[in-house]
């Protein structure tokens, strides 16, 4: 029961994880129709900024997380401008090749950077916390609340803002949205700043339980497919769910049958829900 | 949800294919270019040297390539060696595989084409296995091979140089220290990939032999897995006295780490994939209390050792990472491959090379030599002093590992 519990808590943490990433991809995917690859990439480049900010710069663990935010936000907001903005109204393959390119550069970029070491994120929140048998370390706990909490905040601004309105509205109907006045250029170049400030929030909290390399995203990125393809392609709730439904199903998969088999089983599960339900868990966008 | 749906769908998996396609393009085109000029008057020779220098393995394979540029680096600068009348350097070739042996294979044959090397270096067992099937047919080439598996010399290759200890040699004195000093339970929790099964399998043999009791195998492919708290509470779940972990240095770091925070105070029996002073980058050495692993190669205990940590450190600078054995068996292996060279009067003849590798071994001067070599088995295996490292009370002690005698038995 202990082992249960323990694994129940593990899996919930990592759920976090997966449902952070997986937010910021299925943002995009429900209003521009872009698998977005470099969403890993954003997500790698905001877990550097909060190191470097950290290790360089002497900043509090919260400052470092602000600073990546807004730096992300901007290079979220850019790669809209410069890179998809251009290929509106294109074949989506160019837009998806753009995003593979972008996944690559900036690869590439942080490899010269700061090459191709691993790299740890010191995290104020080091102690352990022991309920019940059950152990978790502090950043862990701060991970599992930071990501409701964002959760909310989008839900909060996706239904009580003008701005959420206008994205939800796109997402919906995109030229419907243009016809009732919506500047659908400055809602795309939102959309991807946001995606942006959630690929920050996932780097930086989760940093410090993992290791910051340049190809840390490319891992992640994998299974936030699944989760949006699970959940719902460009469904809010269905990321949050479908991540904390992988993350359990791997953890559990792995405590009482092997964990060898743990992502095959989380992709056998892909399968499933596939087969069983084509569109996903939820089917109605954003 | 929308009119876009179902073409979302089938994009992405097309998404899918381009991914896989993109990456086995960009792994056949990165890096490399031929032997340069002879400016310095040198006759310049080709080393190959085929790893992962992008991707998720791209750190272990910078490592290897450090050593090697470093004794090429080192040599041309001291103005080369002699061969049969004639000044030599060497020229360092590398390309890409992403770790993948198919590319071993492609890129080989590019080697072979454009760069005429007589040497490869290849720093891991699947990739040298594939290309133990090319280097006895023409042209022929010697394969350095920087791998701890022991199954690389049943292939009976006689154009393979095995650098690193055999792995088998170190189980039979970890397990005996380990099972005294903390209990005959071992919990495993290795990495899963073709090497780690090896090593798993002959740790759990030996654990049995000498009296303990085993759990099951938890063990989770290191390169892939994001989080390993889950798989260290099942493998804590078997409450065990010694944990058997290892893959690379970080992600072996993290399990470490996961397993103290999780109040394991047993023993760690370390695979010698990771490295201590790597390891501690990522966790205190507290954390490491009664882990045993390969000695660190900074302060190795031989007279050589200092003496090229030095260099390391003078020519990439004080604050550059911890010299690993990558490093310097490698530097150490293109060191005696000169040698070996100079000793047959030949460049181009990977069989007198590998004739004279024994004799290199013995021969080679002092201030090039990291290890104690005695020379080169039959079988190909590079004979040398072999220490490993167990903490107690926060400090390194060192163990000498026996020479593994026998044949391989696995």
């Amino acid at each position: 029961m202990t082992l249960f519990l323990q694994q129940f808590v593990n899996g919930i943490a990592l759920g976090s994880v997966y449902s952070l990433v997986a937010l910021g991809l299925t943002l995009v995917y429900g209003v521009l129709k872009v698998p977005n690859f470099a969403h890993g990439a954003l997500y790698m480049a905001g877990a550097y900024v909060t190191y470097v900010m950290l290790t360089s710069f002497g900043a509090s663990y919260m400052v470092a997380m602000a600073v990546s935010i807004a730096v992300l936000a901007v290079l979220g907001g850019s790669m809209e401008w410069l890179v998809f903005r251009r290929l509106e109204g294109k074949s989506p393959v160019h837009a998806m090749i753009a995003a593979l390119g972008m996944l690559f550069f900036m690869e590439g970029t942080a490899d010269v950077i700061w090459g191709p070491t691993f790299r740890q994120v010191p995290s104020p929140f080091n102690d352990v916390v022991t309920l019940l048998g059950v152990s978790i370390t502090e950043q862990r706990i701060l991970v599992i609340v930071a990501a409701v909490a964002v959760m909310v905040g989008l839900y909060l601004l996706l239904k009580r803002t003008l701005v959420g309105m206008s994205i939800e509205a796109m997402a919906q109907d995109r030229e419907g949205a243009l016809l009732v006045g919506i500047d659908t250029r400055r809602v795309a170049l939102l959309t991807f700043a946001i995606s942006g400030v959630l690929a920050a929030a996932a780097g930086s909290l989760i940093a410090p339980l993992l290791l910051v390399f340049p190809n840390m995203g490319e891992l992640i990125i994998l299974k936030a497919f699944v989760i949006v393809i699970l959940g719902g392609m460009g469904s809010v709730p269905g990321a949050i769910l479908g991540g904390y439904l992988l993350a359990l199903a791997e953890t559990m998969a792995g405590t009482y049958v092997s964990f060898a088999f743990s992502e095959l089983i989380a992709f056998a599960l892909l399968v499933l829900v596939l087969v069983v339900r084509p569109t996903g868990l939820f089917e109605k966008g954003v | 949800m929308m009119r876009g749906d179902s073409v979302g769908r089938r994009t992405l998996r097309l998404g899918g294919v381009l991914v896989l396609g993109t990456v086995v393009f960009l792994s056949g085109c990165a890096g490399g270019e031929s032997g340069g000029g002879t400016d310095d008057g040198l006759e310049v020779v080709n080393i190959g040297f085929i790893g992962p220098l992008s991707g998720g393995a791209a750190y272990y394979g910078r490592n290897v390539q450090r050593g090697i540029m470093m004794a090429a680096d080192e040599i041309a600068e001291g103005g080369g060696f002699e061969v049969d009348g004639r000044m030599v350097r060497f020229e360092i070739v590398s390309l890409d595989d992403r770790y993948l042996p198919y590319e071993t294979a492609t890129a080989a044959r590019r080697l072979l084409q454009q760069n005429q090397t007589p040497v490869i270096l290849v720093p891991h067992a699947g990739g040298i296995r594939v290309v133990q099937e090319m280097n006895t047919r023409e042209p022929k080439f010697l394969l350095a091979a920087y791998s701890s598996e022991p199954s690389i010399l049943e292939a009976g290759n006689p154009l393979t140089l095995m650098l690193p200890p055999r792995f088998d040699g170190y189980q039979q004195p970890w397990v005996e220290i380990m099972m005294e000093r903390f209990g005959k339970r071992l919990a495993l929790l290795p990495t899963t990939t073709a090497y780690g099964k090896a090593w798993t399998e002959a740790v759990s043999v030996e654990w049995s032999r000498q009296g303990g009791t085993l759990g099951r195998d938890h063990g989770v492919d290191y390169n892939t897995t994001t989080d390993f708290t889950g798989a260290v509470s099942r493998a804590l779940a078997d409450e065990p006295d010694v944990l058997f972990i290892g893959g690379p240095s970080q992600p072996t770091a993290l399990v470490i780490r996961a397993a103290r925070e999780q109040g394991f105070e047993g023993g760690f029996i370390i695979m010698d994939q990771a490295k201590f002073m790597e390891m501690l980058t990522i966790v205190p050495m507290e954390a490491l209390e009664g882990a045993i692993g390969v000695y660190p190669q900074e302060t190795y205990p031989t007279p050589g050792a200092p003496l090229f940590a030095e260099r390391y450190y003078e020519r990439f600078g004080d604050d550059f990472q911890s010299p690993t054995s990558e490093v310097a068996i490698n530097y150490q292996g293109i060191r005696l491959i000169a040698q070996a060279m100079h000793l047959a009067g030949t460049t181009t003849d990977p069989e007198a090379i590998r004739a004279h590798a024994g004799e290199a071994a013995r021969t080679l001067p002092d201030e090039y030599r990291i290890f104690e070599m005695d020379g080169v088995t039959e079988t190909g295996h590079l004979v040398r002093a072999v220490f490993s490292a167990h903490v107690v009370d926060g400090e390194f002690v060192a163990l000498r590992i026996p020479a593994p005698t026998s044949a391989p038995s696995h």
